[in-house]
């Protein structure tokens, strides 16, 4: 009897599942029948799975899925404080798109990437900056008309 | 009839049609290339510029577009594993680890060879199949509609690690998927399922933040902390022989490319299957081909087979789409429904006209798809060399761009911040799944197919009760899906038994 982290998994599926089908429950025949079709077997398939890993072996001899394969050749600690960069950066990147909209976020995003995380030279950064920004004006707004929502910011301060 | 199929071909090659069928696969190309922007969006906002146009100009311009963002959407999807259409997605899994291990030019190679053989089989199923089709499409309501998407799911979980617990991860991701896709507004009841009292999701999650999410995010994160570029630390390819073997491994590999066609067609005639559901099946399909259980391994890790297969379906269900669209009326895939638009714009009506009085507007369709995919193909190859080089670019440089184009991609969805959100979400679900072995393709196909799932199982429930179990097309289906989850099972007790035999 061992608990894995994969395990959680499994029990986040369970949880999942269970409020899908208790959710459902006072939903007309039409909108609850899916719900409960998918819910209820997807309770029992991570139920199963969930006790299966938690009393059973390590895995069984099947072999792997078919899928990305994650770099093992980093030292963790090194991997886990990337990832937790690489994920800053990508939540700064939606709060910046959030305050000042797409058509100032990317130029600055991409520019204080290049020059802080990758730690390219200023005259490189910006000249990459500069053609990222006309690619998206270009594409974007010039050529597919694509709207973009200003920034908070902008909408505060009437800009 | 062979006049008509000269006069379709005349049709194309007048300097109008052709030019405009170029114009149109110079913006398929940049849209199949941008993740997000899929080949049915740019078709919609394309529509308006086609009132002046003749039929046949019309259908050279759109379907040439069309055509090519379907091939470009692979190149994406093999040098940053960020799928360039949603109907790319299944190239990421054996074209991104290729890339990864300095064998870019030679997946690119088998995508565009493997596209334009699966374009041209599909474009010679839509010539010879109008007349006989009918009653197979006739044959199919919705409890049969509704189990061959059973099956679809059924065969992905074939990918999902053999044994009993990998297939019900299989299942259970599949099942998972269906589930996600109910959230937002009920269509029949109005009912509001999952939204949290959030505007946002009551139309239900896009399919595009979710996909690119789901499979984008994770590649990124983990390029991120490799530090290196996405061939990591290899010396170059010699990139011209890596695209001639690319292109040689479609021609070893022929006849999977071939099945692979047939069950792109196939799919695409089916109406509401689409593109994404086709290139996993035949994805699914090229895995289920592996001799044994440690040639099945390969898969995953970069093996061709993997690109070939969903390079072939991708394409070749572009004609089997426009089997129904143009006999019947009845569109293929979302796309196609746009198109149909197209037809009511230039005072077209499908249906038996498109085969009898219109029947060379038909063929210049047909021949639109042959010719914009050859003309693709090989403007593609004269570039490939330099496209791949992008994969010997340090991670550093490439992250910031990718990222830019992902939450661009996948802000185009709706227009709003929630979808940005959504990406992230599901990025790290993604990850997550990555990280503790659970399989992304049945939870994608599951989504995918979600909607038009849940139509058919209702209408099947309302309509049959119980007793549409025992029609026979869908006790063919439930014996097919019996028989694709038991087949792993199955070489696996092969493979055992040969490995024990081979020990003695």
């Amino acid at each position: 009897m061992r608990f894995k982290p994969r395990s959680l998994f499994s029990l986040m599926l369970m949880v999942v599942a269970a409020y899908a089908v208790f959710a459902a429950r006072h939903w007309s025949f039409k909108a609850a029948l899916f719900p409960f079709a998918t819910g209820i077997p997807l309770f029992l398939l991570a139920g199963t799975l969930f006790v299966l890993e938690f009393f059973g072996g390590d895995e069984d001899t099947g072999g792997p899925a078919v899928e990305l394969e994650l770099s093992t050749d980093v030292d963790p600690a090194v991997a886990r404080r990337r990832i937790a960069g690489i994920l800053t950066w990508i939540a700064g990147f939606i709060v910046l798109v959030f305050l000042v909209g797409f058509p100032v976020a990317v130029p600055l995003f991409i520019f204080f990437y290049l020059s802080l995380q990758s730690r390219v030279g200023w005259r490189l950064s910006f000249t990459l900056t500069g053609i990222a920004w006309l690619c998206f004006y270009g594409l974007f707004q010039w050529l597919l008309h694509l709207p973009f929502e200003e920034g908070f910011i902008q909408s505060m301060l009437g800009i | 009839m062979f006049d008509a199929l000269i006069d379709g071909l005349l049709l194309v090659l007048q300097w109008k049609a052709f030019s405009l069928m170029m114009v149109g696969m110079g913006l398929g190309f940049i849209v199949g290339l941008l993740p997000g922007i899929g080949g049915a969006a740019t078709l919609a906002l394309m529509l308006p510029f086609i009132f002046k146009m003749s039929p046949a100009e019309g259908f050279a311009f759109l379907l040439g577009m069309h055509s090519v963002a379907a091939t470009t959407g692979d190149i994406t999807s093999i040098l940053f594993g960020v799928p360039g259409e949603a109907i790319s997605a299944a190239t990421v899994v054996d074209g991104y680890p290729m890339a990864k291990k300095g064998e870019a030019g030679r997946a690119l190679g088998a995508a565009l060879m493997s596209s334009l053989v699966g374009a041209l089989i599909g474009a010679l199923v839509l010539a010879l199949a109008i007349p006989v089709v009918r009653p197979l499409v006739l044959s199919f309501g919705s409890p049969e509609l509704f189990m061959l998407a059973m099956v679809g799911i059924a065969c992905i979980t074939s990918l999902s690690g053999l044994g009993v617990r990998g297939q019900i991860r299989g299942f259970a991701m599949g099942l998972f998927g269906l589930l996600i896709s109910t959230i937002g507004q009920e269509r029949q009841s109005g009912t509001l399922r999952f939204d949290m009292g959030l505007m946002y999701l009551w139309d239900g999650l896009d399919l595009v933040p979710v996909l690119v999410g789901i499979f984008a995010i994770p590649e990124i994160i983990d390029l991120a902390v490799r530090g290196t570029a996405i061939a990591g630390d290899r010396q170059p390819e010699d990139l011209q022989a890596g695209v001639i073997e690319g292109i040689k491994d479609t021609f070893r590999h022929f006849w999977l490319v071939v099945r692979c066609s047939a069950v792109g067609v196939f799919i695409g005639i089916l109406p509401g299957a689409g593109g994404g559901v086709a290139q996993w099946v035949a994805y699914a399909h090229a895995v289920q081909s592996a001799k044994d259980t440690k040639d099945r391994a390969r898969f995953g890790k970069g093996d061709v087979r993997g690109v070939l297969g969903p390079g072939a379906a991708n394409n070749s269900k572009e004609g089997g789409e426009l089997i129904p669209t143009v006999a019947f009326g009845v569109p293929g895939g979302g796309a196609m429904a746009i198109l149909l638009g197209g037809f009511l714009i230039m005072g077209l009506t499908p249906g038996p006209d498109m085969l009898t009085k219109h029947l060379p507007i038909t063929f210049s369709m047909v021949w639109t798809l042959v010719i914009a995919n050859i003309i693709t193909v090989l403007l593609c190859l004269a570039v490939l060399n330099h496209l791949a080089k992008v994969t010997y670019v340090r991670g550093g440089l490439i992250i910031p761009f990718v990222l830019f184009l992902v939450f661009v991609g996948s802000y185009t969805a709706n227009g709003q911040i929630a979808d940005l959100i959504v990406t992230f979400i599901f990025g790290l679900l993604g990850y997550l799944m990555v990280l503790f072995g659970w399989p992304r393709p049945p939870f994608v196909l599951g989504f995918v197919l979600g909607k038009v799932v849940e139509t058919y199982l209702f209408i099947s429930m309302n309509r049959y009760g119980f007793s549409w179990l025992t029609h026979p097309v869908v006790v063919v289906l439930i014996f097919l899906m019996v028989l694709v989850i038991a087949y792993p099972f199955v070489q696996e007790r092969r493979s055992r038994n040969r490995e024990l035999a081979d020990a003695l």
